[in-house]
């Protein structure tokens, strides 16, 4: 899988490599790419497939 | 005429409709039923009856022979006791809809937890279903809806208490299941089990921690982990609300709060909104409002409990699913809507979704044993506390009251009472092996309430809709079929990696699974890509129901399957055909596996039940008979869940409607 780069702030990626230390990640990229995957999770589908099964697990018969 | 419409829009019920269109589904108007009688009168003889969910007569009767329920075996020797009939299959929602209409399936169509949807084979909850609104108004990023969305009970036939409307005689049914959206009717009803929670889901707590384990797991429908991070002795996280129908995509809401983490001592403040207060580790909440804003002037309200789980070395704070905010109910939790709000005036805010008790948070680690208890004995005391309040101010007519906790705590403890069990654990069964037992007997305590309110003239009934038995083996049954030649999937599609039917050959395809305990053909004329013949039908439903109770299960010698129901032997009505084709009754100790119901296709097709979630109901009903306990002696023999309905009915006078296929008990 290719990897494409992103052109951050200066003073915003410092802000990142504190907190990704601090949180316990192995770098700061790894942290961005937790974040990241998490926030355009959000806008995959709110009525999705997922989502349908989301809502009958919560009835506790289904894994 | 753009303006008129937009004010529709914006009333807060026909907004409210539109909020579960995109999340749960919303809003009824059960409150503007057009009553035929005022339901006020007098009817000399009085009902009262109790709704224990999942008691087992087996269980029932050995602890009434060692004493420890003595309100029960008072009732018993003054009337009656004896196992109950369920329902096919014995699950709840099907269950109560036999008792509330005094039908069998055929006339009430719910057939499972989960039906399917012919045209797209995917699952769908057979309780109710959301219509989102059609007509919306685009202005930018924002949608105006133009007309209300509607939620609607799909349960069909009339409900017992509807029938009792007719003849003037005076109900109160407190919370039973299959009844969301309540049905139109000028008796105090409160919805139960089906009730979603505010985000539409069938309860999604929020967990938020630093613990590394739990940093990138996201619990399906039972919750969601938020990974936080402890700065300055300060956490800041936000919790998801439902989703907003007035943005373009409709996403989802939320409430930012912090979490002030005292330096020296295992103390915190939790902020939001205008709330403040402090927990200490291990401390409950109580109720906390939250609203959430969908436009300015636009917003919702429910309320969650917070429980502080730890604060060092670890962060854990676990927040329940939001509940529909009784005092302000988003959605039609009542009838007529004001029994919801002034419940909430007497006793403050109460638990409105379904059933309170967070198995999900439990099965995931995210509470313990203990702490699960905890908050299934708020459930407990608050419905202990409204059993007495209704009791006080019955006069006439019938009151039904149902308590959860019977269900809910050996659906999760079973494996500690059954040293054979997968999941059983010595050390946790010293600890929490009484569990079912104790809760069994705080049953009693509410029947005494019950009989300390009885006179001559009141007949009491307890009930429950099944019994339990141990989940030790899950059954893959869309694996069978796959394996049998009546399931195929496309070419180089792996069976193990299929969810939902992604990957079948529906042209090859005779028969799938769906639900907990149904099977369907793929029959032509009904399913999208039907292939089955009618002519075929009955021949190929015979041949897959002789094979299935044929099956034993290698690791233990068992049948896996007692009795393959063909739907058309056992059920009658006017809503037969939109039934499964086959109901699965399993044996003693089997169910569905966990994977199954959705359309997955695990490679083994027995597995061992290793979860918590260890005692259930799934069996071929003549194993798990619930309870029925009569202060009249019944007559009839064999009884069934629709014959106590029946039964009720001709307490009153009432001549049994040719609909109700139930024969009187008494």
């Amino acid at each position: 899988m290719g990897k494409a780069k992103v052109k951050l702030e200066k003073e915003l990626y410092e802000k990142i490599k504190k907190i990704a230390e601090v949180a316990g990640y192995s770098s700061a990229e790894e942290f961005i790419v937790h974040v990241l995957e998490k926030e355009v999770a959000k806008f995959e589908g709110a009525d999705s497939e997922e989502e349908i099964k989301k809502r009958l697990k919560g009835l506790g018969y289904i894994s | 005429m753009v303006k008129e419409k937009k004010d529709e829009a914006l009333d807060r019920r026909e907004f409210l409709k539109l909020l579960l269109g995109t999340s749960a589904g919303l809003l009824l108007s059960p409150g503007q039923a057009v009553l035929r009688t005022r339901g006020s009168r007098d009817s000399g003889i009085k009902v009262i009856v109790l709704g224990f969910d999942g008691m087992d007569p087996v269980l029932t009767r050995a602890l009434m022979q060692e004493g420890r329920l003595p309100a029960f075996r008072a009732l018993a020797s003054a009337g009656s006791f004896q196992p109950l009939g369920s329902s096919i299959p014995p699950q709840s929602p099907v269950a109560w809809a036999n008792f509330i209409t005094g039908t069998n399936p055929g006339g009430h169509a719910i057939f499972d937890f989960v039906h399917r949807n012919p045209e797209n084979y995917l699952p769908v909850f057979s309780a109710s279903e959301s219509i989102p609104s059609r007509h919306n108004l685009k202005l930018g990023r924002l949608i105006l809806p133009l007309s209300g969305g509607e939620i609607r009970n799909l349960r069909k036939g009339r409900a017992f208490w509807q029938i009792l409307e007719d003849y003037d005689i005076p109900a109160t049914i407190f919370k039973i299941p299959s009844n969301y959206p309540p049905v139109k009717t000028r008796q105090k009803t409160l919805s139960g089990m089906g009730t979603p929670d505010l985000k539409g889901y069938y309860g999604l707590f929020n967990y938020y921690t630093n613990e590394y384990k739990a940093i990138t797991e996201e619990y399906g429908g039972g919750g969601r982990v938020h990974d936080v991070y402890v700065i300055g002795n300060r956490v800041e996280a936000r919790i998801p609300g439902p989703n907003n129908p007035f943005r373009a995509g409709n996403p989802e809401t939320y409430v930012d709060f912090k979490v002030f983490i005292d330096p020296v001592n295992p103390v915190a403040k939790i902020s939001y909104q205008d709330q403040e207060f402090i927990l200490r580790e291990k401390e409950w909440s109580g109720w906390k409002k939250i609203t959430f804003e969908f436009i300015p002037g636009q917003s919702v309200t429910g309320i969650c409990l917070f429980y502080l789980k730890e604060v060092r070395p670890k962060f854990k704070l676990y927040v329940s699913p939001i509940n529909i905010d009784p005092e302000k109910p988003a959605l039609p939790i009542s009838t007529p809507e004001h029994y919801a709000r002034e419940l909430a005036e007497k006793f403050g805010p109460f638990f409105t979704k379904g059933l309170p008790a967070d198995t999900a948070a439990l099965e995931n680690e995210v509470l313990d044993e203990k702490e699960f208890l905890a908050q299934d004995e708020l459930v407990y005391q608050e419905s202990m506390a409204m059993l007495e309040h209704e009791l006080s101010r019955f006069r006439s007519g019938l009151l039904f009251f149902y308590f959860s906790n019977t269900d809910q705590r050996q659906h999760m403890f079973f494996r500690l009472i059954d040293r054979e069990h997968p999941a059983y654990e010595e050390k946790l069964a010293r600890e929490f092996g009484q569990v079912i037992a104790s809760t069994y007997q705080q049953m009693d305590r509410a029947l005494q309430l019950a009989l300390d309110k009885a006179d001559k003239n009141t007949v009491i009934i307890v009930m429950s809709d099944h019994g339990f038995n141990p989940f030790r083996r899950g059954f893959n049954l869309n694996t069978w079929l796959l394996q049998n030649g009546y399931h195929y999937l496309e070419p180089g599609v792996k069976p193990e990696e299929v969810s939902l039917f992604q990957g079948t050959d529906w042209s090859r395809t005779r028969a799938y699974g769906v639900g907990l305990n149904a099977l369907y053909l793929n029959l032509k004329g009904r399913e999208k890509y039907g292939l089955v013949r009618p002519e075929e039908k009955e021949p190929l439903l015979r041949e897959i129901a002789y094979k299935l109770e044929q099956l034993v299960d290698p690791k233990t010698g068992q049948k896996i399957i007692l009795k393959a129901y063909l739907s058309q032997d056992v059920y009658r009505g006017p809503y037969q055909a939109e039934a499964p084709d086959l109901i699965l009754g399993f044996n003693r100790n089997y169910r569905i596996s966990w994977a199954s119901p959705l359309g997955s296709f695990p490679r083994e097709l027995l597995e061992d039940n290793r979860q918590k979630w260890s005692g259930d109901h799934m069996s071929s009903p003549e194993v798990i008979p619930g309870i029925l306990l009569t202060s009249r002696p019944v007559k009839l023999p064999d009884p069934k869940l629709e014959d106590v309905t029946a039964g009720i009915l001709s307490l009153f006078g009432i001549k049994i409607p040719p609909e109700i296929t139930g024969r009187n008990i008494f």
